[in-house]
């Protein structure tokens, strides 16, 4: 089997954000996620430039992968031309390759972002749908959204949409072939063996935590991933 | 062979180059595009590592101007001909100069921190370069700069357009640590009451009594030197800026506010000197500084024989090294000469 | 602060923006939760401007959010986006442009990729070709809908029937600019203005008759974060870097701010209300908050549009106190009813957020 490192510089992402690092700490300095969690990419960088195995291994099982925003401001200022940001999106690929991502509580999450987003990409042809997106699920969006959510299509009317009809038109129904061509192109390219190990680490997962996973949003693991958020991960956290 | 050498830019390089050459018995003509002799030396305020002032440096090169150099100011250059070892190189204004040999001495120039857009020079007031640090020195209106400030908190922020791969120059500036140190020393002096912030990558301490510099910076003067690059300045309502950084020492991400911050600005390739040395077809390296036919033993000669360079057109390089290149330069152009005139007397004998 | 050190900034990041024959893709985040500013743009380039704007109702999402929560593969994401370009190549179409902008960084970074790594494209086509049967060639120009917006500025300004002036002082609006992180920061060259100073926000608030604020946190991210917000359970990264901005811009006294990222809206309105419901404060005179709009949404207040058709009535945060500043005339009365005025019910009120002002 082919160590860690190598199959990282197998990734597109990889080669085309690791240059070589002086540790600098530009990209700390301007991270978001550095401000606020115990994370800075510059010593992911640092860790990947060793090519230690060891400590390769741990961080594609660690929390610390899952910090990043991925709003490229790191990539803005590297002197050396490094992509912090891209090197994340490569290791997050194979944390979830190699199902190491469900080792860490924020790894897990990842599940819940397949069933919700990762699903609605494959029925509906969005990313996010209005049906979708509960307001239970989602208090901060307001009580405009809970109007909006409630008489969506009214507003959807209203606002010049062309809601779940054929034809062109904000959030129209997209056709069936079009569907089905999305999946074919997920089949293709290795995007449902992503969500189908998504899936199958999760469930072993949840075996494992005695918690039980069915299909769906509603059940215990889910819930668990979804919600929990250990203290520890900020910067100013007390052990 | 007797015709003169023409030594092109008239500052630190081209005037000790000139001062040797001409002590040999050797007819000069040193041609220099502004008004003035000097070059980039006329810009400073004191020196590092001792801190003595740039001014008896300039004397001493102005003292081995003598009546065997024939200064040209000035001097605009439209083209240079290479006629089989002649060099003709014509002015502007018409006139025409002719040597034996050529020393090319037209320097570098300072990078431009505008092109550094996130650190806000020439956006935000109070963001100066060293340079125009070194300027308040000279003129004494350090007073002006300094007056109003509220916390007396400054910072200073090194490899500013060098070791940057985003402004296209990846190459160190070599002089710009030590002068940042310098400066902060200098600053603290003038207000012994602020604090003040050096941010490096590395500390570039290479040269004799540079180490013993920073340890009395932060031993005698309390300068903080915090290694992490900086990513951003932003303007505060009150024109204090704020800076970004991280302290990789301890791994913190920072969040500072500053008075004033001053950017150590490096060497760039002078447009100028790619311009000549296009003429005389001397080409560049990969960072745009000339390229010289042997960096261990040949580092003022040329590709091109009886073409001879000197200085910062070779890359970045300090006061001391630079008059130490000039008196090699003025060798090798002399050795040169002598070996072409004794070749010019073989065949003469020949015939 | 000296603005012609931006100006010489702007000159420097000049790009080429097509003005006509675009082939357009939708955006998941503007469709569901600012579905009348998409309804703007068509209206503003179709109607007001008589240019050629093409949709094929089979386009899809470019799956840029599910990518960025790492969910979806590269290779899948990029044959999701040649399948785009193929719809546009079938269409006849060479200029693209996206509504999204974490698209518009995608698809400038899936060209770049595949300009350094012609074997990635090369076996993309394949993928595309083995799934779908279709081929693709690549865009010649590809802009974000706000880079076509400002390339139309001055026509719309023409066209304008109000200001970004508070019509009872004569005094320019005060406004903040926010800038989606994907649209220059990977490649600053694909920006107007570049990463640091971007214009193509900046231009159009100028045009517009008013006043671009700057504050010390104008380029830090809003928080969206993909998968940060996706998850209940790290919405504090999200939030938290929302507030950093309000918290900057506070003490600028700024009466709005404009956006070109579909996401970057949403949050800096609802993170506003969240934030009032947690802590009891607001942003903003008379603890209104500060009204977030996107370009479209600005471009159709200028050219006296109802801001019930631009979709103002979804924002959380009450637009009233800006129309009121810019004297757009409005109907409270209709705010929140249906299409032929149908009765929809009334959102209720936040806790702290103003949301029925007291009429001027």
């Amino acid at each position: 089997m082919t160590n860690l490192y190598q199959q990282l510089s197998q990734d597109i992402r990889f080669i085309e954000g690791m240059k070589a690092c002086l540790n600098c700490g530009t990209c700390t300095a301007i991270c978001p996620a550095a401000e606020f969690y115990d994370y800075q990419p510059r010593k992911i960088v640092d860790t990947l430039q060793s090519k230690d195995e060891a400590a390769i291994e741990a961080l594609l099982k660690s929390d610390t992968i899952w910090y990043c925003g991925e709003c490229m401001s790191c990539m803005t200022r590297c002197p050396r031309g490094n992509a912090p940001g891209m090197l994340i999106i490569a290791l997050r690929s194979l944390s979830q390759e190699l199902g190491y991502f469900v080792e860490s509580e924020k790894g897990r999450q990842q599940l819940a972002v397949k069933r919700t987003v990762g699903e609605w990409i494959l029925k509906y042809g969005y990313c996010l749908y209005p049906s979708q997106i509960s307001p239970e699920n989602h208090p901060e969006q307001g009580p405009i959204w809970e109007w909006e959510h409630k008489n969506i299509e009214g507003v959807m009317n209203r606002l010049g949409a062309n809601y779940e009809k054929t034809g062109p038109g904000i959030l129209r129904k997209i056709p069936q072939e079009a569907l089905d061509e999305i999946r074919a192109i997920f089949e293709v390219t290795g995007g449902m063996d992503r969500y189908d190990k998504i899936e199958e680490f999760s469930r072993m997962k949840a075996a494992e935590m005695g918690l039980d996973l069915k299909e769906g949003m509603d059940n215990d693991y889910i819930r668990h991933i979804y919600t929990t958020n250990s203290p520890k991960h900020s910067r100013d956290h007390e052990d | 062979m007797n015709k003169p050498v023409v030594i092109i830019g008239g500052g630190i390089a081209g005037m000790e180059a000139a001062a040797c050459i001409s002590a040999k018995g050797r007819e000069v003509i040193l041609l220099e595009k502004t008004g003035q002799l000097g070059g980039h030396l006329l810009q400073w305020d004191r020196l590092f590592p001792t801190r003595r002032k740039s001014s008896e440096v300039l004397r001493h090169l102005e003292k081995g101007m003598n009546d065997g150099i024939s200064v040209h100011l000035e001097a605009e250059i439209s083209g240079i001909e290479n006629n089989n070892g002649v060099f003709i190189v014509k002015l502007s204004d018409g006139r025409e100069f002719e040597g034996s040999a050529l020393l090319l001495s037209t320097g570098y120039s300072v990078f431009d921190a505008r092109k550094k857009e996130e650190y806000g020079y020439g956006i935000y007031d109070n963001v100066i370069t060293s340079a125009e640090l070194e300027e308040f020195f000279r003129n004494n209106r350090q007073e002006n700069l300094l007056k109003g400030i509220k916390s007396k908190r400054i910072g200073i922020v090194h490899c500013v357009g060098s070791r940057d791969e985003k402004v296209g120059n990846l190459y160190c500036s070599k002089v710009c640590c030590i002068t940042g140190v310098k400066q902060a020393i200098e600053i603290k002096e003038l207000l012994p009451e602020s604090e003040i912030y050096c941010f490096y990558m590395d500390l570039r301490m290479f040269d004799r009594h540079f180490e013993e510099m920073y340890y009395e910076a932060q031993q005698k003067w309390g300068i903080h030197f915090i290694r992490g690059r900086m990513s951003e300045a932003a303007e505060n309502a009150d024109h204090t800026l704020v800076v970004k950084v991280e302290d990789t020492l301890t791994g913190l991400p920072l969040k500072m506010t500053v008075d004033i911050l001053i950017l150590l600005v490096g060497f760039i390739p002078s447009p100028e000197t790619a311009r000549l040395a296009g003429m005389l077809g001397i080409d560049s390296g990969e960072d745009g500084f000339l390229i010289v036919e042997d960096e261990h033993f040949a580092s003022n000669s040329t590709s091109i024989p009886g073409v001879f360079i000197s200085g910062a057109v070779k890359g970045p390089v300090c006061i001391e090294h630079t008059i130490t290149d000039a008196r090699a330069a003025a060798l090798q152009v002399l050795s040169y000469l002598d070996s072409e005139i004794a070749k010019w007397r073989n065949s003469e004998t020949v015939k | 602060m000296k603005i012609e050190g931006k100006q010489m900034i702007w000159k420097e990041y000049q790009k080429e923006i097509a003005s006509d024959n675009f082939f357009y893709v939708r955006s998941c985040v503007r469709q569901n939760f600012f579905p009348g500013s998409e309804k703007t743009f068509l209206r503003i380039m179709r109607d007001e401007l008589q240019k050629d704007v093409f949709e094929n109702a089979s386009h899809t999402t470019c799956s840029g959010i599910g990518y960025h929560s790492d969910i979806v593969p590269i290779e899948t994401t990029m044959t999701m986006i040649a399948r785009q370009f193929a719809l546009m190549t079938e269409a006849g179409k060479e200029n693209f442009t996206t509504s999204c902008i974490t698209s518009f960084g995608l698809y400038n970074e899936v060209l770049e990729t595949w300009h350094h790594f012609p074997d990635v494209e090369e076996r993309v086509r394949q993928n595309l070709l083995k799934a779908t049967g279709r081929s693709f060639n690549k865009p010649k120009n590809i802009s974000h809908a706000s880079d076509v917006i400002f390339h139309f500025r001055k026509e719309i300004a023409d066209r304008g029937k109000f200001t970004l002036t508070d019509h009872r002082t004569g005094k320019p609006l005060r406004v903040v600019e926010h800038i989606g992180c994907h649209y220059s920061k990977m490649f600053p060259s694909k920006g107007v203005g570049g990463a640091e100073y971007p214009y193509v926000l900046a231009g159009m608030i100028e045009d517009w008759g008013g006043e671009v604020i700057d504050y010390p946190e104008r380029r830090h991210c809003c928080g969206f974060g993909f998968r940060q917000y996706l998850v209940k359970a790290n919405r504090g990264y999200s939030i938290a870097c929302s507030k950093k901005k309000f918290e900057s811009m506070e003490s600028y006294s700024p009466d709005m701010i404009l956006t070109n990222c579909p996401g970057c809206p949403m949050f800096l309105d609802r993170w506003q209300y969240a934030i009032s419901e947690m802590e009891g404060k607001t942003y903003g005179g008379n603890g209104q908050g500060i009204p977030v709009l996107t370009y479209e949404e600005l471009a159709g207040l200028v050219l006296g549009y109802n801001p019930w058709d631009l979709g103002l009535q979804v924002h959380q945060v009450p637009v009233e106190p800006l129309l009121d500043k810019m004297g757009v005339p409005y109907d409270p009365g209709m705010k929140f009813k249906g299409a032929n005025g149908e009765d929809l019910g009334m959102p209720e009120a936040p806790s702290y957020l103003n949301f029925y002002p007291e009429t001027a």
